[in-house]
């Protein structure tokens, strides 16, 4: 955003050497944008607009077949059970993310650098070894079934693995440090002042809450509803491994489109709408939430 | 402070995003490939071959080639081989028409696509001239014989735990008996599924009609509601996730390895899948001259019964067959009495499309 900013501002400066710093500063970030984020997204949308070739090609004929087959109710179903987990994994990543978020920021300075840096350990391992560990954990015979079976409480050993349940276990652990972090560096900026003169003034704890902390705090609600929300509606990873190959969200049918299904043209029109998705979730972070706030992203 | 956890999170999503794309990495450490061909006498007249390469690019799938035998070969012929893996069929057919095939000297495919693949212009005619061992393979499972070198064979077997499974399977149609709910395991992919289930139904397992595919498709509906998982399907079968596995017969040898209360269902009359992967060398490639040596090393008897011990998958080398250990050759997933009624997949053409289109609707529906 603030690239942009400048750009413009350079635009309009009357005189022409001030150009030169602008560009010297800008230049290369534009370039970069342009080379890497705007071409690929321009060339997706246009494939998206293409036919498919039998051998799985793209055939460079206009076509709105891929947008239509969007709306078939299967995969429209898809889109909205993919919109419904990434909503569950959001909201329960707030739900886990702000407490622990709040007790982090009232930790002393030196715990709290701990604490979070105990959130963030487990991300030094690779993504698809955690997402194993969570199978062999949960496999029929593996420690929680045989915990389960061996203390009798259960007779049969149940079925966790390749499950939807399992699926959203994965998405909230992988998720949820996207969440606490934001969340403390707004909780952790709230001054303790205010709170002491709401409870000064007769309010409860709950009032002081909803009323005090909440607003104050909302901006890093809304980074970490942003932060958990796009990268899980996208994900294929979780639901490949956990799921089995049985739960498919938009992520898996636009990754089956570029492999084994070969559909290039229907995984682009899919591309594009989680790319709308997105755009139209910043749209509304940058209209409700104050730009100023907006650091944390 | 913000500015800290501004760019860890960064770092973060950023490292989320590459665990993303990280399918289908390769690990070919780019083409250095002319430099080889200085100063060399040549005694090959044929004009593509670049005598004397140093290098050599294959493209196949993982853990499906001995380690010793790769180096080897590298020791012998003083050169270095890049392997890159593949995670689906369609990925090789990826990287063979829609460009960048010749980036690779060999890359490894299966019988069903060479008919297309042909046509297409996407694979070179071998010289089996440079490739002598290659007398040993058997012309039984030689399709496209010229423009391929048929490698190791894979029966599709269903395979189950006697201990846990509930029924007895003697044909495809078991499959569908409710109490398998949820314990059946499978290979993924289009085309092995549906000739499955259109042999359930008495139809040609490598039907074109939309017809008999919609109701293949409706077979694979009432199938999908037993599967507990695609893929991984010998491993769902041993850890007790699953009591059925379709899977090939080198997976099954492992399976049946590692617990002995596993089986080969013994089928009365449904025929099963012989698949053959086999290498060919892509429009373009680089290194032939290296590419038919690979080619005539992995034919030579002795070398496949090696490689055999690794892999315990069926072998259309005869010669190699015959001097493989005795494990091998007792092997239950070798010694199979249905092994005559076989079926093999077939380019199926534009019909491809009409495969693909069901299977994503099968594994979207739910």
């Amino acid at each position: 955003m603030n690239g942009k900013n400048i750009v413009s501002d350079g635009m309009s400066a009357p005189r022409k050497k001030n150009r030169i710093p602008v560009l010297a500063m800008a230049g290369p970030v534009s370039v970069w944008m342009v080379l890497f984020v705007a071409l690929p997204m321009l060339y997706v949308i246009y494939i998206s607009f293409m036919s498919r070739g039998v051998f799985g090609d793209v055939v460079y004929e206009f076509s709105l077949e891929s947008y239509q087959t969007i709306l078939d109710p299967t995969y429209f179903k898809v889109v909205l059970k993919s919109l419904k987990a990434a909503g569950i994994t959001t909201v329960a990543c707030l739900l886990f993310g702000y407490p622990l978020a709040y007790i982090i920021a009232r930790k002393p300075k030196e715990t709290a650098a701990k604490l979070v840096t105990l959130i963030m350990i487990p991300f030094w391992t690779n993504s698809l070894m955690r997402l194993n560990s969570w199978l062999l954990l949960f496999q029929t015979s593996g420690p929680v079934n045989n915990f389960l079976t061996g203390h009798g409480l259960v007779r049969e050993p149940i079925t966790f693995v390749y499950t939807d349940g399992l699926v959203m276990l994965g998405l909230i652990t992988n998720m949820l440090p996207f969440a606490v972090l934001p969340l403390y560096s707004t909780i952790e900026k709230l001054e303790k002042s205010l709170l002491e003169a709401s409870a000064d003034l007769g309010a409860d704890a709950v009032t002081t809450f909803t009323r005090i902390t909440l607003p104050i705090t909302f901006p890093g609600i809304f980074s970490a509803i942003i932060l958990v929300f796009i990268p899980s509606l996208g994900i294929y990873t979780v639901t490949d491994m956990l799921g089995g190959g049985k739960v498919l969200y938009i992520g898996n049918i636009i990754k089956n489109q570029f492999g084994s299904i070969r559909n290039w043209p229907l995984g682009a029109a899919l591309s594009v709408l989680l790319i709308l998705v997105t755009m139209l979730l910043i749209f509304i972070y940058t209209r409700f939430a104050k730009i100023d706030d907006m650091e944390v992203v | 402070m913000k500015k800290t956890w501004t760019a860890v999170l960064l770092t973060g999503a950023l490292a989320l995003t590459l665990a993303a794309c990280g399918t289908g990495s390769s690990s070919d450490s780019g083409a250095g490939s002319a430099e080889a061909s200085a100063g060399t006498t040549s005694t090959q007249a044929e004009a593509s071959a670049d005598a004397g390469s140093t290098e050599l690019n294959i493209y196949m799938w993982q853990q499906y080639i001995s380690d010793d035998l790769i180096a080897n070969f590298e020791k012998e012929n003083n050169c270095t081989i890049n392997l890159s893996y593949m995670s689906d069929n369609a990925d090789a057919i990826n990287k063979l028409t829609a460009g960048g095939g010749d980036e690779y000297d060999l890359i490894m495919t299966c019988d069903a696509y060479m008919e297309s693949l042909i046509a297409g212009g996407y694979v070179q005619e071998i010289n089996l001239d440079n490739v002598p061992n290659s007398a040993n393979l058997n012309d039984t499972y030689w399709v496209s014989k010229g423009y391929c070198v048929p490698y190791l064979m894979n029966y599709i077997y269903v395979v189950y735990d006697s201990e846990t499974c509930p029924v007895e399977i003697t044909c495809y149609n078991d499959l569908l008996d409710p109490s398998l709910a949820g314990k059946i395991s499978t290979i993924d992919g289009a085309r092995n599924l549906f000739p499955i289930a259109l042999i359930a139904l008495g139809y040609d397992p490598n039907s074109t009609e939309e017809s008999e595919i919609a109701e293949a498709y409706e077979w694979l509906v009432q199938f999908n509601a037993n599967v507990v998982a695609y893929g991984n399907a010998e491993q769902n079968l041993t850890n007790g996730t699953a009591s059925v596995a379709i899977t090939y017969d080198g997976n099954a040898s492992w399976a049946m390895a590692e617990k002995d209360t596993i089986r080969i269902a013994d089928f009365t009359d449904d025929a099963i899948q012989l698949g053959i992967d086999l290498y060919v060398i892509p429009t373009g490639a680089k290194h032939i001259d290296l590419a038919e040596k690979f080619l005539d090393y992995i034919c030579t008897p002795e070398v496949m019964a090696a490689n055999l011990d690794e892999f315990p998958y069926s072998c259309p080398n005869d010669a190699a067959v015959e001097v493989a250990s005795d494990s091998y050759k007792s092997d239950p997933a070798r010694d199979f009495s249905y092994k005559e009624n076989v079926f093999f997949q077939e380019d199926v053409g534009e019909a491809l499309t009409i495969y693909n289109d069901y299977y994503q609707k099968l594994k979207v529906g739910e």
